[in-house]
């Protein structure tokens, strides 16, 4: 304790002998971490916002299916409609909408053009609760409901089609009998999702597919959202009690290019969080080196009057501890001011469409993550004070004759 | 009076082979309890070196030294920097205070090392500077005392501990002739009254004058050592 009072207000001033190359490190310093703060935050809101658009979809949080579906999404991989005990854990707290889909690969052809498709059989009411596409339609209407037996497409598929709102498209699916079903539909509505999803997907009432193919009440999916993302695991444990014949499946493991994404988008910040370290690490070696240099006759006076080896170590350890620290303390203030700053979020309406491919919505919302407040700045204090050791180091080896000799 | 240092056969080489220097060539000296000796000699005579050695700054490569009674040889680094803060006071030519400490707290830095109780220690820090004539001046920097002032601090420093013997290496350097002559009476008188054991390596004659004891040293060698 004695050594740390005496150390202590030493190191300090220390630190202020040359104030234009401590508040470079320091703005070095507090930069990189606030960089890294704002970056993990800015990644965050966009990994949770580009999410949340595509889950909203049709992905849901997570969906059932019969065994197989996933691999091979064709009429012979459909499941019942959902039984009671099913009905009832998905009626039970954590899952706050769900949903039953009739789903399968066909094909549309209009006057122009053939392409493939996937036909949706949808109950509107409750799709209205679950996915954005209702609120998405830019022409028309979306279906009444499940009776309904129009089509909703999507904008680019409609372009490609050379087809429009109030003409009728064909739509050729294979049935339960293995035959190929076809019958035309009215498109009552056009909506505008990202180019991919529109150019696959096309809406209809779930009664009239079932219908159409024949396969009674059967359907393909049943999607679910649950309301905070940390439940999800939970969740799907339970649903696979209550349908162990079913194969239970939460986004990551549905949409494996989506999973891919979030897991590296924690991984940008991490990179980030690399390059920061390395120049904070050049800065601090490089400041607290020339720090040492221009002290090598003090540290040989302050040995001359009996201070010990140790002593340099732990006042030049003492410096780097404060230097960095106080860094650290304005990167994590600057850090969350911005944050707090851009609460009300971050309007990217006006590059809407180049980011379409992101899928992220038009605002972010950047939110303060109290793990990234405690993880980064102690990554950076500690990394800090280690590469530091190496000037104090060698300060501590400057012997004091040659320290001494040095000067005179 | 017994000796407070005792340097037998004393020989310090630097380098090696045809570069090797011999900075010293076999010292014989005691410095007694009280002596306020000077020694002196022409750039390159050794003096520094010697200094070093008989402040535990720096190793013999052949022969002993002693302070105290206590032989330096085989000490760790860790025990030599304890002598030195028990036994030894240094005065440099220059240099020589901590620039971020105040006058008081240069002079109380030794007692800090020596764990002395706070009270304790500003009230001998007080002392040694009022004894220095630099009463009112604690608090300043040594950026804000002239060169004479700074040189007072570092007495004060060398002697607030009561060492055994302070090694003073060209204390008056870079002094005017006043500064110098005030200094110079204020260590002779120090040595006076108090007893305490200077050992000072200068060319200055006016600190010569001074001395009670005079050793002339050349090419590492002793080449007098006079009582006057």
């Amino acid at each position: 304790m004695e050594t740390f009072k005496l150390l202590a207000p030493l190191a300090w001033r220390n630190l202020w002998r040359n104030p234009r190359r401590t508040i470079i490190t320091l703005f070095v310093v507090s930069v990189g971490l606030w960089s890294i703060l704002a970056v993990a935050s800015f990644i965050s809101a966009w990994a949770q916002s580009s999410r949340d658009a595509t889950l909203r979809l049709l992905i849901a949080q997570g969906q059932i299916h019969a065994v197989g579906y996933m691999d091979d999404p064709n009429i012979s991989n459909l499941m019942p409609p959902p039984d009671e005990a099913l009905v009832a854990a998905l009626d039970t707290s954590g899952i706050s909408n769900w949903v039953a889909r009739l789903e399968l690969p066909g094909v549309v052809q209009s006057e122009y053009k053939t392409l493939p498709v996937s036909l949706v059989g949808v109950d509107p009411e409750a799709e209205r609760r679950i996915s954005s596409i209702p609120s998405k339609i830019v022409e028309g209407r979306y279906l009444d409901g499940p009776e309904d037996d129009s089509a909703v497409i999507g904008l680019n598929l409609a372009k490609r089609l050379k087809t429009a709102l109030g003409r009728r498209v064909i739509l050729m699916v294979t049935a339960e009998d293995g035959w190929l079903e076809e019958r035309s539909f009215d498109v009552v509505g056009i909506y505008d999702a990202d180019t991919a999803f529109e150019d696959t997907y096309i809406f209809t009432g779930r009664r009239p597919m079932q219908a159409m193919v024949g396969v009674g009440d059967k359907i393909a999916q049943i999607a679910f959202e649950v309301p905070e993302d940390a439940a999800l695991a939970g969740v799907v444990e339970r649903l696979r009690a209550a349908a162990p014949t079913l194969d239970v499946r939460e986004w990551r493991k549905i949409s494996l290019i989506m999973g891919a994404m979030d897991a590296t988008m924690g991984g940008v910040v991490f990179i980030w969080m690399a390059v920061m370290m390395v120049m904070i690490s050049i800065g601090v070696i490089n400041t607290q080196l020339m720090a040492v240099f221009e002290r090598t006759h003090e540290f040989g006076l302050l040995r001359a009057l009996g201070f010990k080896s140790r002593h340099v170590l732990l006042l030049v350890t003492f410096e780097s501890v404060l230097l960095i620290g106080l860094g650290v303390l304005i990167g994590m203030i600057a850090g969350a001011a911005t944050v707090w700053g851009l609460s009300d979020g971050i309007d990217l309406s006006a590059f809407g469409k180049a980011l379409e491919a992101f899928k992220a919505g038009d605002t972010l919302y950047l939110e303060v993550n109290p793990i990234d407040y405690i993880i980064f700045p102690l990554a950076i204090w500690a990394l800090g004070v280690v590469v530091a050791l190496w000037p104090a180091y060698r300060a501590q080896k400057i012997s004091p004759v040659e320290a001494m000799r040095q000067a005179t | 009076m017994k000796p407070i240092v005792s340097c037998r056969g004393i020989t310090k080489v630097f380098g090696k082979g045809e570069l090797a220097v011999h900075a010293l060539r076999g010292i014989d000296l005691d410095i007694m309890e009280g002596d306020f000796a000077t020694l002196a000699g022409p750039s390159g005579s050794g003096k520094t070196t010697l200094l070093n050695m008989v402040g535990a700054l720096d190793h013999p490569t052949a022969g002993e030294v002693a302070i105290d009674g206590q032989p330096l040889s085989g000490m760790s680094k860790s025990a030599l920097s304890d002598l030195r803060l028990n036994k030894i006071g240094f005065i440099f030519q220059a240099y020589n205070l901590v620039p971020v400490l105040s006058a008081r707290e240069n002079v109380e830095f030794v007692l800090r090392l020596l764990r002395v109780e706070p009270a304790e220690r500003r009230r001998r820090a007080d002392e040694a500077l009022a004894e220095v004539g630099l009463q009112g001046m604690e608090g300043r920097r040594p950026s804000a005392l002239s060169g004479g002032q700074q040189q007072r601090v570092a007495i004060a420093r060398a002697l607030v501990a009561r060492p055994r013997i302070v090694l003073a290496d060209e204390p008056t350097a870079n002094l005017d002739s006043t500064t110098t002559k005030e200094l110079v009476d204020l260590m002779y008188r120090l040595n006076q009254e108090s007893g305490i054991t200077f050992l000072i390596g200068t060319h200055d004659p006016r600190v010569m004058e001074h001395s009670k004891r005079h050793i002339e040293m050349n090419d590492g060698q002793i080449e007098s050592d006079t009582r006057g």
